[in-house]
């Protein structure tokens, strides 16, 4: 299969997020690695996602799950060697998958050889590759991210006894956006993963590249200017490459990060991700269409990268007070679900394993604007274990069947990197690959049909939309149109039945076919269209004029 | 509107209110968004055909957005229903409306605010509401800051008499604003009170009775100041019909209740029992005086066959009092009231024409309460008030014997 070469393949992407450390662990080690990953390329393929998103594997002392690099030019042993990467890049490619690459910007691990050097001495050439102070005065006010763990953002560094800047974890520390010899080596690092082959980065910890005085330091314009110059590198050297920017900001504050079409490719829509939760929870569409009113317009080469759950918490960070307490009260009771400002769980627990609200918050996710990502193992619905410290208890082996290790790996169990989710409802045993895909009506089957359903229009990744404002406002309606293309989604968020009518005069004459059933609905009139839901139920209808 | 259940629902009734609506509803969409942003709420507006753009404003103060802020940011779409109820306007059609819609809604709790409080404040729909939602109250009734010489009718009639024969201390049981439980509401509906005689009018004095004769749990709410209304004399008797008139009325079908009470109690209170302000208003002390004067001899045949031989002849010695001496004891009118009361359960002469008569009688005390307290504290006004109630309660035999013997 050969990948396209529409420069705009994102905008029709399924992304499909993972770490190769929980994949398939190829060697017996107990670590997922590449050669595993690539094993189950066909399976990916057959889910029908048309890119990958790899959190990092880069050599790394692993106190934030590969997110404090030590190197940024090589693999992790423990996933395999350069080649083996080059290898799983070449059969993702072969089958029509593209590879997005996590890269970490702002900080390095403590351990990496620069800041081994800056450290040293304040003499040394590499000194100002990260962010010092003598004192932990500087940039006062500015947030704490990790609240759980840290309790300032500057740390002490005993060997050249002065402080370093952290917006993260202490044994991350910044590096230094204003010195230019940084900016040159980062250019570099991406320039050597895009001569591999590589089509895309997603950018993590964006807003917090440069800090200044009096500022909450993030997304200053200083940063967007660092941002821009690697993106017009990228478009000179490596047109049709693709930057995925992870900024967890409020939707007005996200807009820079995509300028004139001419920084950002895509962005996480961070803020829509728990009012989608809450408006399923509430039963009513208002927080769904309050934070999409208030979402600016990008450039026409632009997208939001729309998500249910990752890696990390759900974030609590973009709502009020008052959505906070409520999703704490409706989806976290535990303490131990909570984690800094968000909810450390899947999507399948979260919903308290209720297929029907599995495959509603998919249909939304798969019909809203944006490039979905899906987060590997929710399309099986896998659990999580919140006994995991940090966010442990959400990246946990891949559920592959029920046998030894879930079909994982070969290792003894004691070896994993991580203990299986094992309890009765989640566990391996009853949710894994091998029995879905033995049963047509289970979720993964379910799953590949929208998927597949999904991309048999691009109106989804690439049209507009317009919300209807039916009556009943448990019911959330919308339009999405592309040229002449037209289909209406309309969601069911309640757990009871609904009638809602729709005022669909505009489109009289029309008759509406159902997309999953192709069967067609009675023709647009005068009067108001008169559907009827069950609970949860979503429709999506292509409107044709016959 | 597909509403769906809801877990509180406010009514506002509405007829020609363009000028003071808006706000209204206003307030009432803070005072949900601030006190009750988790849960199911609605605004229901019930009017009587309003000639003006009541409706319209309705509809706009709805909609207009609030300042976004996390005290008034709602997790919920808070509907607003306006409905324009069958007959002409009337509070009994635009309350009964408003309880069909509660109970088809299943609300858990229900308020009532007058399109007419200018002052009402986003926290009155805490302070009705908590006490039905959050501590399973069933009818609440408000208490205001009111001017002394505000709710004359209140304090010198319909307070004391009610507190003295149904044994409860509820200083506003005719209110405006007021809240009360689904249970309640449900047990109001299958009362079927809309259809009897005087059900047509004076509900929520009905509302008030049916809860306490029922055994529902009551409670009171500080509001703030209401707002001191002009009325003209032709007010009074209506105020009269629909307040004394339902009170005696009540009287029959509750007689096995009020008759057993003897001991009057306390209902839980937020906030002060009795707030009295002593900025002046003004009242027309001497047109009291004289309306009092002449209605005694005028309605004399009348009052012949409501009053006592004894009582008609202690009325009419005061009434030859001059201006300055003149006073109407607690006494006289606490035995003038009852036997008003037994009177209209004998039905010795129309009904109303009985509530008629009663107004010259009333306005004597109102003259005798506004000469006593024209210098008063608060205290002292209250006091006063309070000496009244244990009048009728002290007299409350008086009436069981009058009731008796007109059996």
């Amino acid at each position: 299969m050969i990948l396209t070469q529409d420069p705009l393949w994102y905008k029709d992407a399924i992304i499909y997020q993972v770490h190769v450390r929980t994949f398939r662990d190829s060697n017996g080690d107990g670590i997922g690695d590449f050669r595993g990953l690539a094993e189950k390329l066909d399976y990916l393929q057959e889910l029908g996602i048309t890119a990958l998103w790899l959190m990092p594997f880069f050599p790394s002392p692993l106190r934030d799950d590969g997110y404090d690099i030590s190197d940024y030019r090589s693999v992790h042993p423990s996933y395999g060697t350069l080649d083996d990467f080059k290898s799983f890049l070449t059969a993702a490619h072969e089958r029509g998958i593209r590879v997005i690459v996590e890269m970490v910007l702002n900080h390095t691990s403590d351990q990496h050889p620069w800041f081994q050097e800056s450290r040293s001495s304040r003499d040394n050439p590499r000194r100002d590759w990260y962010v010092w102070s003598d004192t932990d005065d500087r940039y006062h006010g500015v947030r704490i991210i990790f609240l759980d763990t840290e309790t300032s953002n500057w740390a002490r560094d005993p060997i050249s006894n002065s402080y370093y800047w952290h917006r993260f974890f202490s044994h991350q520390p910044d590096l230094n956006y204003d010195n230019p010899a940084v900016r040159e080596e980062m250019w570099s690092v991406m320039q050597f993963w895009l001569e591999i082959g590589v089509d895309g980065f997603r950018l993590d910890a964006v807003p917090y590249l440069v800090e200044r005085e009096g500022t909450s330091c993030e997304n200053l314009p200083e940063t967007h200017a660092v941002l821009k110059e690697l993106r017009s590198k990228l478009d000179q050297h490596f047109p049709g490459k693709m930057l995925l920017a992870e900024a967890n900001q409020w939707p007005a504050d996200l807009r820079p990060y995509f300028a004139n079409g001419d920084e950002f490719h895509m962005a996480f829509h961070f803020p829509l991700m728990p009012r989608m939760f809450m408006g399923v929870k509430l039963e009513d569409r208002k927080p769904i269409i309050d934070i999409l009113q208030q979402t600016p317009a990008i450039p026409d080469s632009s997208q939001w990268c729309l998500f249910l759950r990752n890696h990390d918490e759900l974030t609590l960070e973009m709502v009020t007070d008052i959505e906070r307490d409520y999703m704490y009260d409706s989806y976290a009771g535990e303490k131990a679900m909570r984690l800094n400002l968000g909810i450390r769980r899947r999507l399948a627990p979260l919903l308290d394993n209720d297929r029907r609200r599995v495959e509603l918050m998919t249909g939304m996710l798969m019909s809203l604007p944006g490039t979905p990502i899906i987060y590997y193992g929710d399309e099986i619905g896998m659990g999580d274990n919140i006994h995991l410290g940090d966010r442990n208890g959400v990246r946990t082996p891949m559920q592959w069947d029920g046998g030894w290790n879930a079909g994982f790996s070969s290792a003894d169990p004691e070896s994993l990197y991580s203990p299986l989710i094992l309890d009765p409802v989640y566990g391996y045993p009853a949710v894994n690959v091998y029995s879905q895909k033995r049963a047509g009506h289970s979720l993964l089957a379910w799953m590949e049909r929208i998927i597949k359903t999904r991309k048999s229009n691009q109106v989804f990744g690439r049209g507009s939309i317009e919300f209807l404002h039916p009556a009943n406002y448990r019911v959330l309606a919308y339009v999405r149109q592309l040229k002449t293309e037209t289909v209406l989604v309309v969601n069911n968020l309640s757990s009871s039945a609904q009638a809602v009518e729709l005022d669909l005069r505009r489109y009289k004459g029309n008759i509406l076919v159902e997309m999953f059933g192709r069967n067609i609905f009675p023709r647009v009139g005068d009067l108001p269209y008169l559907l009827t839901m069950g609970p949860y139920q979503f429709f999506w209808f292509r409107l044709r004029r016959i | 509107m597909s509403v769906g259940e809801v877990d509180v629902l406010v009514g506002v009734p509405t007829y020609n209110n363009a000028k003071t609506i808006g706000q209204t509803v206003q307030a009432i969409r803070v005072g949900l968004l601030k006190y009750f942003p988790r849960e199911r709420a609605v605004i229901v507006n019930a009017d009587g055909g309003s000639k003006d753009t009541t409706r319209e404003v309705v509809a706009a103060a709805s909609i207009n957005d609030l300042q976004r802020s996390s005290d008034l940011y709602s997790l919920r779409t808070l509907p607003c229903i306006s409905t324009v109820y069958a007959n002409s306007p009337a509070t009994e059609v635009a309350l009964r409306t408003t309880l069909a819609a509660a109970e088809l809604l299943r609300a858990k709790a229900c308020a009532i605010v007058s399109p007419e409080s200018t002052n009402i404040a986003p926290d009155w729909i805490e302070h009705l509401l908590r006490p039905v939602y959050r501590d399973d109250f069933d009818l609440i009734t408000p208490v205001y800051r009111r001017h002394k010489f505000d709710g004359l009718l209140l304090r010198n009639l319909i307070y004391p008499m009610t507190r003295a024969l149904y044994a409860k201390r509820i200083r506003e049981p005719y209110a405006v604003e007021f809240a009360f439980s689904g249970r309640f509401c449900s047990h109001l509906l299958e009362m079927q009170i809309w259809d009897q005689e005087a059900g047509g009018i004076g509900t929520e004095m009905r509302m008030s009775v049916t809860a306490i004769a029922g055994g529902f749990r009551l409670y009171q709410s500080f509001l703030g100041t209401k707002p001191h209304l002009d009325r003209t004399s032709a007010d009074l008797v209506t105020a009269m019909r629909q307040t004394v008139g339902t009170l005696f009325w009540s009287l029959e079908p509750n007689f096995q209740y009020w008759s057993a009470k003897h001991e009057t109690e306390a209902v839980p209170t937020s906030g002060s029992e009795c707030d009295l302000s002593v900025e002046p208003i003004r009242v027309n002390r001497k047109r009291l005086y004289e309306l009092f004067r002449s209605g005694v001899a005028e309605l004399e045949p009348v009052l012949k066959s409501i009053l006592s031989a004894q009582t008609l002849a202690d009325v009419q010695t005061i009434a030859k009092l001059p201006e300055d001496n003149f006073k109407y004891p607690h006494e006289l009118w606490v035995k003038t009231a009852y036997e008003f009361a037994a009177s209209y359960y004998k039905s010795v002469i129309s009904r109303d024409h009985i509530i008629q008569a009663l107004a010259p009688l009333y306005r004597g005390k109102v003259f005798t309460f506004l000469m006593e307290n024209r210098d008063a504290s608060a205290n002292d006004v209250e006091a006063n008030v309070e000496a009244l109630c244990v009048t009728f309660e002290r007299l409350k035999p008086y009436l069981l014997d009058l009731w008796n013997a007109r059996e």
